[in-house]
């Protein structure tokens, strides 16, 4: 049985809006499903309609085998919410907070501390426990949000956003506390608008854009879809191109090199071919000036997919040919 | 620079057109007070000493004006505050205008609310039986008594903005409002008042205040009150506008 | 039922959590009630001296009407600060709890029934410091019983008013409904001193009932003939605006 599934899932605003335009989506047990779209493609509406804070308007959604619109409350006891934007009371005390949260969440009396505790260290936040929320940072109030998630150690655990305007090394803590996690074998759904974010975390990601899935796969087959990775290679002596060329057609296709390369090779395994190609070049007598490995992001995906570029690109690419 | 100012005064005027929660509470509030005080206490004017008067609706009309125009001094001061919150009160400084500009500006559109005051309430009390016995010229003494002291008012509050620089500890002085205006004869009779009142309301200018405006309504422009009232209104702009603009000199040498 | 409660309770703790942390902020929400009843004392006192107001002073007459607007301003109050917790994503939080929603909401209004009695404590301590006769052991539970069943009233229709606007902007709409419904009774007068409109809206608003189950002790002494109409109001009235939060929670997530 699939975590979290998702068949024609539709949402109108009473504005007339289609927030989202039939979704179907399956994530299984123990998956990291990333959720990747621009600002206003859906995302966070799907996320509300997956955890039970918006009805859907069509199609239906089931999580941990459960209706999100017919049986909210068995839902609820089985998932972990960290949402945009970390809604927290800026007046309690990160250890007050987490034990709120855990009688909330109907946690016998005699548990209640020890789990809060528990979380709070996993998170580092230890020292930070009793200050007031107000006091933390950023990056520490995301870090406790996602403790407060955790505490009633939910199945399936919805991260929206969840290092969206953190500084860096915030958001390696974070994305090492969802890797954990996915050891444990809890299911993420992690929606971001960062492609290095779902690269780096998510076991398959599925593309929003416009309220509709327009692409879905793992990072790598999505990227493949677009084109392998190449090498660009620089020589130090271009006398003899098309001998260079010859010896690089066993690697992949020699495709036609940009301005300022000499020779430009497909290569399906990426990275782990550099050795061997430089080696071949060079037992034929050839110095290579420079090489870079040119990989397909997901950016290039999403650029195929909507004619859009991700991160702040506000011109939309020419469309691929 | 007048053309400043009255660009500065349409900004203010626009913004609280396009905010009415803003501006709605100014005339929402004293009305409801002004319909609960003379619903509940109509039967007082036959009280001994209680001036002769048609009915405390008309009693009553300059008790609902004082405490609006109080009110919009407050709202003057929120939008202040919020201007210096939202950054806009930085961009005007660090524009080549006259500094004095800023101050202004608001005024002018705090004056122009009194305006809009006056007549709503005075409107309101003939819609609702009351009589303006001063006539064409008691409506226009009332109009100039009352824009002055908006004007006053909203100095007043524009000061207190520009040092509390957040509105919600400006907002914090809203419930005074009713406090100095229980120590005033602008709810009822000066000779009918208890203990403190009594006493304080003699010290209080909201009492000439609200005895200036009140006068035109319910007899014959007669001088002393109108000529007090207007005394205590121009009192307090010009305490009001010199504290404004050390308030925002203070403000400049700080920032 | 149990971990229901322990929801009520640690909703109600979490409220009450702001009147010790910023105690600034609730000082005027403390003292309103205070400074209207000394104020209007001081202003309207001779009120009582017109022929058919009666034994009692005017002092005495408004102080019950100071209670039930510290059920007004805390019921007002409630409704302001739901919505800001709706405003910062706080309240998404509280909805992601698998307690029932009707525990939410009564943990919000058990809040303000509470969060009441304080203005109504100081309150009740000035009256008596000025010389306001103790309204009896019977008198003060009964008065202090309907102040917190109207607080929980006022609690409801603000709290239903923030389900809807979603804005703290809606604050006076809040305060506007409770100052309506408190004053809109025999507040300043008895009821045949009213003007006549006035006398009408009294006699079909609920809270006069309340009021006078709330005044009886001050002003004579109980009877159950005053308490039970008192009594009945607060239950129709919870009923009523208790229905209506509850629409507007089911709403807020359509």
């Amino acid at each position: 049985m699939a975590a979290i599934d998702v068949r024609g899932l539709e949402r109108e605003y009473r504005s007339g809006l289609k927030a989202v335009r039939g979704i179907d989506l399956a994530v299984a047990p123990g998956e990291v499903y990333g959720f990747l779209g621009p600002n206003g493609a859906g995302k966070t509406t799907t996320v509300r309609m997956l955890v039970t804070l918006l009805r859907p308007t069509g199609g239906s959604a089931t999580v941990a085998g459960f209706d999100v619109a017919t049986q909210p409350a068995q839902v609820r006891k089985r998932i972990g919410v960290a949402l945009q934007e970390a809604a927290l009371d800026l007046l309690m005390t990160g250890r007050e907070l987490m034990e709120l949260q855990a009688t909330l969440h109907g946690i016998p009396r005699r548990d209640v501390r020890a789990r809060a505790e528990d979380l709070v260290g996993r998170v580092g936040l230890s020292q930070a426990a009793g200050r007031r929320v107000g006091t933390y940072s950023g990056g520490m109030r995301r870090r406790l949000d996602l403790a407060m998630a955790l505490i009633h150690e939910p199945e399936v655990l919805f991260l929206d956003e969840p290092t969206t305007g953190l500084d860096p090394t915030s958001r390696a803590t974070l994305w090492d506390e969802v890797r954990r996690l996915k050891a444990e074998g809890t299911t993420v759904f992690l929606t971001t608008q960062y492609l290095e974010e779902a690269d780096q975390l998510a076991d398959r990601v599925g593309i929003i854009a416009d309220g509709v899935i327009v692409a879905e796969g793992t990072p790598a087959a999505l990227k493949a879809e677009v084109g392998l990775p190449h090498l660009d290679i620089t020589l130090m002596d271009c006398s003899d191109l098309t001998r260079a060329r010859e010896l690089l057609q066993a690697f992949g296709d020699v495709r036609p090199a940009p301005a300022g390369v000499d020779v430009s090779v497909a290569v399906a395994g990426g990275a782990t071919e550099i050795a061997p190609v430089v080696r071949v070049l060079d037992e034929a007598g050839f110095t290579v000036a420079s090489l870079e490995l040119v990989a397909p992001s997901l950016d290039d995906v999403f650029a195929e997919k909507t004619g859009r570029r991700l991160e702040g690109a506000a011109e939309p690419v020419a469309a691929p040919a | 620079m007048t053309r400043v100012v009255l660009a500065l005064a349409r900004r203010a005027i626009r913004a609280n057109l396009r905010k009415p929660q803003f501006l709605a509470p100014l005339l929402i509030f004293p009305t409801l007070f002004l319909a609960v005080n003379v619903g509940g206490l109509t039967s007082t004017t036959s009280l001994q000493g209680f001036p002769e008067v048609r009915g405390f609706l008309d009693f009553q009309l300059a008790g609902a004006l004082t405490q609006s125009l109080l009110l919009g001094g407050v709202s003057t001061g929120i939008a202040s505050a919020l201007e210096i919150e939202g950054g806009f009160f930085d961009r005007l400084v660090a524009s080549p205008i006259p500094r004095v500009a800023i101050v202004l500006g608001r005024l002018v559109a705090a004056g122009l609310v009194a305006g809009v005051q006056v007549l709503f309430f005075l409107a309101l009390g003939l819609a609702f039986g009351a009589e303006i016995a001063g006539g064409v010229p008691g409506v226009l003494v009332v109009l100039v008594i009352g824009i002055v002291a908006g004007v006053g008012f909203g100095a007043l509050g524009q000061a207190i903005g520009l040092r509390a620089r957040n509105a919600s500890t400006v907002q914090g002085i809203f419930p005074l409002v009713l406090v100095i205006l229980f120590v005033s004869s602008a709810f009822f009779p000066r000779a009918l008042l208890s203990p403190p009142s009594d006493t304080i309301s003699r010290f209080n200018p909201l009492s000439y205040l609200a005895d200036g405006l009140r006068d035109p309504i319910i007899s014959e422009v007669s001088w002393t009150p109108v000529l007090e009232g207007l005394a205590a209104a121009t009192g307090i702009a010009v305490v009001a506008m010199g504290l404004s603009v050390l308030a925002l000199r203070g403000r400049l040498r700080d920032a | 039922m149990g971990t229901n409660l322990a929801v009520v309770v640690a909703l109600v703790r979490r409220a009450l959590n702001e009147i010790t942390r910023v105690p600034g902020a609730a000082i005027p929400g403390v003292l309103a009630p205070t400074i209207f009843v000394v104020g209007l004392t001081s202003v309207f006192g001779q009120a009582d001296r017109v022929v058919g107001f009666g034994e009692v002073d005017f002092r005495t007459f408004v102080v019950p009407v100071g209670f039930l607007q510290a059920a007004g301003f805390t019921g007002a109050a409630t409704g302001v600060n739901l919505a800001r917790d709706i405003e910062q994503g706080w309240f998404d939080r509280l909805l992601l709890c698998p307690a029932p929603r009707l525990t939410v909401l009564t943990g919000l209004v058990a809040s303000a029934a509470l969060r009441c009695l304080l203005p109504v404590a100081f309150l009740f301590l000035v009256a008596m410091a000025i010389g306001v006769d103790f309204p009896g052991v019977d008198g003060l539970l009964v008065a202090l019983v309907l102040v917190m069943g109207l607080a929980s009233v006022f609690a409801c229709f603000a709290v239903a008013l923030a389900l809807r606007f979603r804005t703290q902007q809606a604050a006076p709409l809040m305060q506007m409904g409770s100052f309506v419904g408190v004053l809109f009774t025999p507040a300043y007068a008895p009821k045949d001193l009213l003007a006549g409109w006035l006398e009408v809206l009294a006699t079909v608003n609920p809270v006069t009932l309340v009021l006078t189950g709330a005044r009886q002790g001050f002003v004579g002494g109980v009877t159950w003939g005053d308490t039970w109409p008192a009594l009945l109001a607060i239950v129709g009235l919870v009923l009523a605006f208790g229905a209506l939060a509850t629409r507007g929670l089911r709403r807020y997530s359509g």
